[in-house]
C-alpha cells in the first residue's frame, strides 16, 4: 500500500504482538479469520464491482446473486450527471379547485412548485433535501414507474403516486390556508435548457407538458398537518 | 475490540514465526535478501530458486504479521470516522426544522408507505418498530447524539453501530429524499462499524493515554463501559424480537458480533494485558480493521471509476460542454450569477468537463504513484469545494472529501492535526525557543 507512510510505525498506537506473537491455536484461529475477511472483502467489493459496472456478460449472469448480496443495504449509484447531465428543466406545477368558507368553488392558476423550491434553493449555502430533492426524485419516481397513460407499474408506481399526491397536497395546504382543497391537478412542464452561446446548435425552445387528471381530495392524501387545516409550521 | 477499557499493551513479545521479520527491521526492501537486488556483483551466484522461494515466503510472512499487528492508517482513519459523522451531524442540525416532513410518520412519505416498500426490500429501519411521533422524535435524537459522540471519539465502536444503525434507520425510512452524498455516508457508515477509528484523535485515546499513566501507581477500573455495554443489550434484543425475522442476517451478526467482541475484550484485558486472549482480540480487530479500510478504498476507487467511465460514454462529456447543463438547472444553481458567469466561457467550461473526467478516471491508477496521488487529491477536494458551493452539493462535497482524505499521506495529517492541536490554550513560554508541534498521544499508551 503505497498510501501510507512507512514511517507509520512511529506514527499512531504501536503495534501489538501480530498473529507472530500468538500460541499455535491462536495463530491458527487467526489465519482462518484473515482468510475469511479476505475472501468476503474481495467476494464484496467483486459484487458492488458487477452492481456498478455497465450492464454486462458477467453481470448478466450472476444477476440474482449481485442482487442478494447488494440489496438493499449497498445500494448505489455513481451516475450522477452521467452519461449526460440532465438537459432540461423539470417543473412540477399544480392546481386546485378550493371550496372557500361560504362555499363557492375557484380553481386556482397552476402554481409552480418546482419555481418554489427553486427561490428557496437560491442564495443557500446549505440547501435543504426538502428544496433540492423531495419533489425532484418524487417526481422521478413517479415518472419512472407509470407508463405513457399514467398507468402505474405496480405496487411502486401505485405508492409514487400517492407520494406524489401528498407532497403536492402539502404544498398546496399552505398556500390556502381559509379554503379546503376540493379536486388537485398535477402537471409537469420540461424546459430544455438553452444551448451554450458559442454552440451551433438549436434550441428546443417549446416546453413539453405531461399533465394528469384531475383527483378528488380524500384524506387519505393529506399529510397529518394538513388534515388539520394547517401545515405543521415546520417549513420555512 | 472495545478501544475504551484498554490499560494498552504489555510487552511486545518477540515474534515467534519463523519466517517474519522481526518488526522494526526495515521495510521489506531493505531487506538484504531481497529476490532481485539491484546490481548484483559478478562473485555472487545468480538467486537459485529455493532462495526466491524463501524470499518470497519472508516477504508474505511480514505481510501477515504486519496486518495482524497494526491497524493501518490510524490517522486515516479517524479522519474517515470524524468526516463521515460530522457530515451526518451538520446534515441532521440542518435539517431539524424539516425533520418531520422528510422522515417523520406523517411526512409525504408516510410511514404505512414506507412499511409497504419495506416489506419487499428488507432494508433495515428502527423508524419502522413504531408509528408514533415520540418514537420518530428518540430516534432522530439518538442518531444526532451518536454522530456527535463518533465525531469526538467517546466508546468509538458501540458508537459506530449505533451510529449506523441512526443512518439505516433515517435513509432507509425515506428512500425518495436522498442523494449522492446520503449513498457515501450510507456505505461508509456500515464499513466504518469494522474498524479502530478511534485509536487517535478521539476521547477514547485521550483517556486511554491518562489510564495508561494512572495505571503506573494504581489500578484504574472503567465503569462507564461495562454500564453501555449492559445498556446496548436493550436495544438490540427488542430489534431482534422485533425485526428479527425480515432483518438480514449479516446485520444482526456485525450488531452482536460487535456487542459480543466488546465483552470479551473486557473480559480479556480483566485478565491482564498481556494474555493470549487479549493478543489473539488484539489481532483479530486489526484484521477486520484492515479488511475494511481495503475495502473503503477500493470503494472510493469504485465511485471514481464508475462515475467516469459513465462520463466517458456520454455526448456531452465528449463535446466539452457537459458541465455548461447542470449550471443551468434551477435544482443546482443556488448562485445563478456564478453559475452564468462560469457557464459563459466556453473554453473554461470545456477544460473543466474534460478535466472532470480525466480526474476521475485516471484516480484508481493514481494510486500507484505517491506524488501524482497527492496531486490529485488536491485537485478532487478542490472541485468538490466547488461543487459545494456552485451546485449547492454541500453534504454531498463534504461526505466525497472525507472519502478522498482516506488516501492523505500520514505526515500531512499529523502537521494539520499539530496544527489543530498546538493552538495555544495556555501561554506558551517565551524562553526555549519554539514550542515542539503536539502530536496527539496513541490510544494505547506505553507506561
Amino acid at each position: 500500500m503505497d498510501t501510507y507512510d512507512h514511517k507509520g510505525g512511529s506514527a499512531g498506537p504501536p503495534p501489538g504482538v501480530g498473529i507472530a506473537g500468538l500460541s499455535r491455536r491462536g495463530q491458527v484461529v487467526a489465519a482462518v479469520a484473515l482468510a475469511a475477511v479476505g475472501v468476503v472483502a474481495c467476494v464484496h467489493l467483486g459484487m458492488v464491482f458487477l452492481h456498478v459496472a455497465p450492464s454486462n456478460t458477467a453481470s448478466k449472469q450472476y444477476d440474482e446473486a449481485v442482487d442478494d448480496w447488494v440489496y438493499p443495504e449497498f445500494e448505489q449509484n455513481w451516475k450522477l450527471f452521467a452519461p449526460n447531465p440532465v438537459q432540461s428543466n423539470i417543473a412540477v406545477q399544480a392546481r386546485a379547485e378550493v371550496a372557500d368558507s361560504d362555499g363557492a368553488l375557484r380553481t386556482t392558476g397552476w402554481i409552480d412548485l418546482s419555481a418554489e423550491d427553486g427561490a428557496a434553493i437560491q442564495g443557500s449555502l446549505l440547501p435543504s433535501h426538502v428544496n433540492q430533492n423531495a419533489l425532484r426524485r418524487g417526481w422521478d419516481f413517479y415518472i419512472g414507474s407509470h407508463d405513457e397513460e399514467e398507468r402505474p407499474n405496480g405496487l411502486r408506481g401505485r405508492l409514487s403516486e400517492s407520494y406524489v399526491r401528498r407532497m403536492v397536497l402539502s404544498r398546496l395546504a399552505d398556500r390556502e390556508p381559509a379554503g379546503r382543497l376540493e379536486r388537485v391537478q398535477i402537471r409537469s412542464v420540461t424546459t430544455a435548457v438553452a444551448p451554450p452561446p458559442w454552440s451551433d446548435e438549436k434550441a428546443r425552445t417549446r416546453p413539453y407538458y405531461r399533465t394528469l387528471s384531475w383527483w378528488t381530495v380524500t384524506s387519505e392524501d393529506l399529510p397529518e398537518g394538513a388534515r388539520d387545516g394547517r401545515a405543521e409550521g415546520s417549513r420555512e | 475490540m472495545s478501544e475504551h477499557v484498554t490499560p494498552g499493551p504489555g510487552p511486545v513479545p518477540t515474534p515467534r514465526l519463523p519466517d517474519a521479520n522481526p518488526p522494526g527491521s526495515g521495510s521489506p526492501d531493505s531487506h538484504p535478501s531481497t529476490p532481485f537486488p539491484p546490481s548484483p556483483s559478478p562473485s555472487v551466484p545468480p538467486p537459485s530458486l529455493t532462495s526466491l522461494v524463501a524470499a518470497c515466503r519472508r516477504r508474505a510472512a511480514h505481510a501477515v504479521q504486519r496486518v495482524t499487528a497494526t491497524a493501518l492508517g490510524p490517522y486515516q482513519s479517524a479522519v474517515l470516522r470524524i468526516g463521515f459523522a460530522g457530515t451526518w451531524l451538520l446534515f441532521l442540525l440542518r435539517e431539524v426544522p424539516h425533520r418531520r416532513e422528510l422522515y417523520g410518520p406523517d411526512g409525504p412519505w408516510s410511514w404505512d408507505m414506507a412499511r409497504q416498500l419495506i416489506a419487499r426490500n428488507h432494508a433495515f429501519t428502527a423508524l419502522m418498530w413504531s408509528d408514533s411521533a415520540v418514537w420518530f422524535e428518540a430516534v432522530f435524537a439518538v442518531a444526532v447524539l451518536s454522530s456527535a459522540l463518533l465525531m469526538l471519539g467517546w466508546r468509538t465502536r458501540t458508537m459506530s453501530v449505533i451510529f449506523m444503525l441512526g443512518v439505516l434507520s433515517l435513509q432507509n425510512r425515506s428512500i425518495f429524499v436522498g442523494d449522492g452524498g446520503d449513498n457515501v455516508v450510507h456505505l461508509m457508515a456500515i464499513y466504518l462499524v469494522l474498524t479502530r477509528c478511534g485509536r487517535v484523535w478521539s476521547l477514547d485515546a485521550r483517556r486511554a493515554a491518562t489510564t495508561a499513566r494512572a495505571a503506573a501507581t494504581a489500578p484504574v477500573r472503567d465503569r462507564v463501559g461495562p454500564v453501555l455495554w449492559g445498556v446496548m443489550a436493550v436495544p438490540l434484543l427488542v430489534g431482534t424480537v422485533t425485526d428479527g425475522v425480515t432483518v438480514e442476517v449479516w446485520l444482526l451478526v456485525l450488531c452482536w458480533g460487535m456487542w459480543a467482541a466488546q465483552g470479551l475484550w473486557w473480559l480479556a484485558n480483566r485478565r491482564g494485558p498481556t494474555g493470549e486472549a487479549r493478543a489473539l482480540l488484539d489481532v483479530l480487530a486489526n484484521i477486520l480493521h484492515n479488511g475494511a479500510l481495503l475495502v473503503i478504498m477500493a470503494e472510493v476507487c469504485l465511485i471514481y471509476a464508475t462515475a467516469g467511465w459513465y462520463k466517458i460514454q456520454g455526448s456531452r462529456w465528449q463535446d466539452g460542454t457537459a458541465l455548461y447543463y447542470p449550471l443551468k438547472l434551477d435544482y443546482f444553481s443556488p448562485w445563478p450569477g456564478l453559475s452564468d458567469l462560469l457557464a459563459a466561457n466556453g473554453i473554461v467550461v470545456l477544460l473543466l468537463t474534460y478535466g472532470t473526467v480525466a480526474v476521475q478516471v485516471a484516480f484508481p491508477f493514481a494510486l500507484l504513484n505517491r506524488r501524482v496521488k497527492n496531486v490529485l487529491l488536491v485537485v478532487m477536494m478542490l472541485e468538490h469545494l466547488g461543487i459545494a458551493v456552485l451546485l449547492g452539493l454541500p453534504f454531498f462535497s463534504l461526505a466525497m472529501i472525507t472519502a478522498d482524505a482516506v488516501f492523505l499521506p500520514t505526515g500531512f495529517l499529523l502537521w494539520l492535526g499539530g496544527r489543530a492541536a498546538t493552538r495555544p490554550r495556555r501561554p506558551v513560554p517565551k524562553s526555549g525557543g519554539a514550542p515542539a508541534p503536539r502530536v496527539p498521544v496513541p490510544s494505547s499508551g506505553e507506561q
